[in-house]
């Protein structure tokens, strides 16, 4: 079980509710950063993933090591929250 | 995974868009144990539109992502279940089909292939190595980035004329490349006037993308041809619309015929080369690539799914059935 997760969206995002879908199925919580309402933390997404794309899921493990998930890619997410 | 445990179904969807959602209210209503396989977005490429303003009984148009999620919502109130996953391998084993997934074997009595298609590569340097920090596919996932930036988009169908309209509203400009002329519908093209006129996008017909171009990770500008010349046009990112291949991948070396482009082959019952696996939707060879008729198809197919499972779907010839008692909904 992560520590905790943060989700970057954007509202139009549908691969953004994907994972929000699959985390909830999971038995998840989260804290989203919608980058339409918060524009400013652009910058921070693109920093934590190297990419210009959402969404972005950091799943910060028990051990406080972090993990990056560009998009939604199952094969990287599920095992990363698991 | 010992063949005892092999979950067995009556149906099995491969994709959850609007072909199979549809599809999936059909067959759960009749009491058909549905399940649907979705490796990407449930409500697929209609999810990740912005606006869809032509499918009927939506005055206003609906966004997108609304409609995927009421396709989704109705398929699973009548019991359709949806898992999260990919099938990579289909084989033909008589009264049941083998179905090759991510979470192991499944068996089905009929499948639905309605797994749609993706976007086109167009395949100049740049695009990969640019994908995803410049270069990009889908403008209501990527388009946010663009806030008071510069784009180039390129291609000339609906999609891209779309796509280019809902990125005005983050973009400052884009220049729209059109390697012939605009093959949109009227009433697309009279929406992007009125954006030209605004000068929020300029529109460069006969123009051929050659290369897409950066420098210290950022794309900075696309270099193309128009008339023999040299253009280039400076940017911060590029979108690409230039169609869509089908997501057949899957099917290769299987016993199910694909036309010359790798769309799905059917009868008129809609299905395919394999006897019991069905095909509808943008998956479909002769499809019309929209969400009424994808909707329409995945209706259609359920119902002919019924009669095949009932056993009413009896082979008349080596390649033609016959529906023996066709029977009102
Ligand atoms: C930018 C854009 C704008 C559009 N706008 C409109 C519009 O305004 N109006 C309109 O009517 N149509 C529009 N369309 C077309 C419309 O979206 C499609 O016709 C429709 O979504 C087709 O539905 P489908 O169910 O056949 O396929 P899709 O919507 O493509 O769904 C297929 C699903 O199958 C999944 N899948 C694929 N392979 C596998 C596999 N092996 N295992 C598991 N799952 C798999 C995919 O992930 C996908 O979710 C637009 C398309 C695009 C690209």
């Amino acid at each position: 079980m992560p520590k905790n997760i943060t989700i970057f969206t954007t509202n139009t995002c549908a691969y953004c509710a994907m994972v929000k879908k699959y985390l909830s199925a999971k038995g998840h919580t989260w804290e989203e950063v919608n980058l339409d309402q918060n524009p400013e933390r652009q910058a921070e997404a693109l920093q934590l993933s190297g990419a210009l794309t959402v969404p972005v899921t950091v799943v910060t493990k028990q051990d406080d090591s972090r993990e990056v998930i560009v998009g939604y890619n199952l094969a990287k997410l599920a095992p990363a929250v698991a | 995974m010992s063949e005892a445990e092999v979950q067995k179904h009556d149906v099995i969807m491969i994709g959850a868009g609007p072909a199979a959602l549809a599809a999936a209210v059909y067959t759960t209503r009749e009491d058909i144990d549905t399940l649907l396989f979705e490796r990407g977005v449930v409500g697929g490429l209609a999810a990740i539109t912005d606006m869809v303003d032509n499918y009927p009984g939506f005055a206003e148009g609906i966004e997108g992502l609304t409609l995927a999620q009421n396709l989704q919502n109705q398929a699973e109130r009548f019991g359709a279940v949806i898992e999260l996953g990919e099938v990579t391998k289909i084989s033909d084993e008589g009264d049941y089909k083998r179905l090759e997934t991510t979470s192991g074997d499944m068996l089905a009595r009929a499948v639905l292939i309605a797994t749609g298609s993706d976007y086109k590569k167009i395949g100049v340097p740049g695009e990969k190595e640019y994908y995803a920090r410049g270069v990009h596919y889908c403008a209501t996932c990527d388009g946010a980035f663009y806030r008071d930036k510069k784009l180039v988009v390129i291609g000339g169908g609906n999609s891209a004329i779309q796509e280019s309209i809902f990125l005005t509203r983050f973009a400052s400009h884009i220049d729209l490349l059109v390697r012939s002329s605009i093959k949109a519908s009227d009433v697309l093209q009279k929406e992007l006037q009125k954006y030209v006129d605004d000068g929020k996008i300029t529109v460069h017909l006969n123009t051929a993308t050659d290369e897409i171009v950066g420098s210290d990770n950022v794309v900075t500008k696309v270099v193309g041809t128009k008339e023999g010349a040299k253009v280039e046009f400076e940017t911060d990112g590029v979108f690409i619309f230039v169609g869509l291949v089908p997501n057949t991948q899957f099917l290769a070396g299987s016993d199910i015929e694909l036309d010359e482009i790798g769309f799905i082959k059917t009868d008129k019952h809609l299905m395919t080369s394999m006897r019991g696996v069905f095909a509808a939707g943008d998956v479909r060879s002769g499809a019309t690539m929209q969400i009424a008729s994808a909707v329409g198809e995945g209706a259609t197919a359920a119902l002919i799914i019924r009669e095949y499972l009932e056993g009413k779907l009896v082979p008349t010839s080596e390649h033609a059935e016959e529906i023996i008692t066709p029977q009102p909904c």
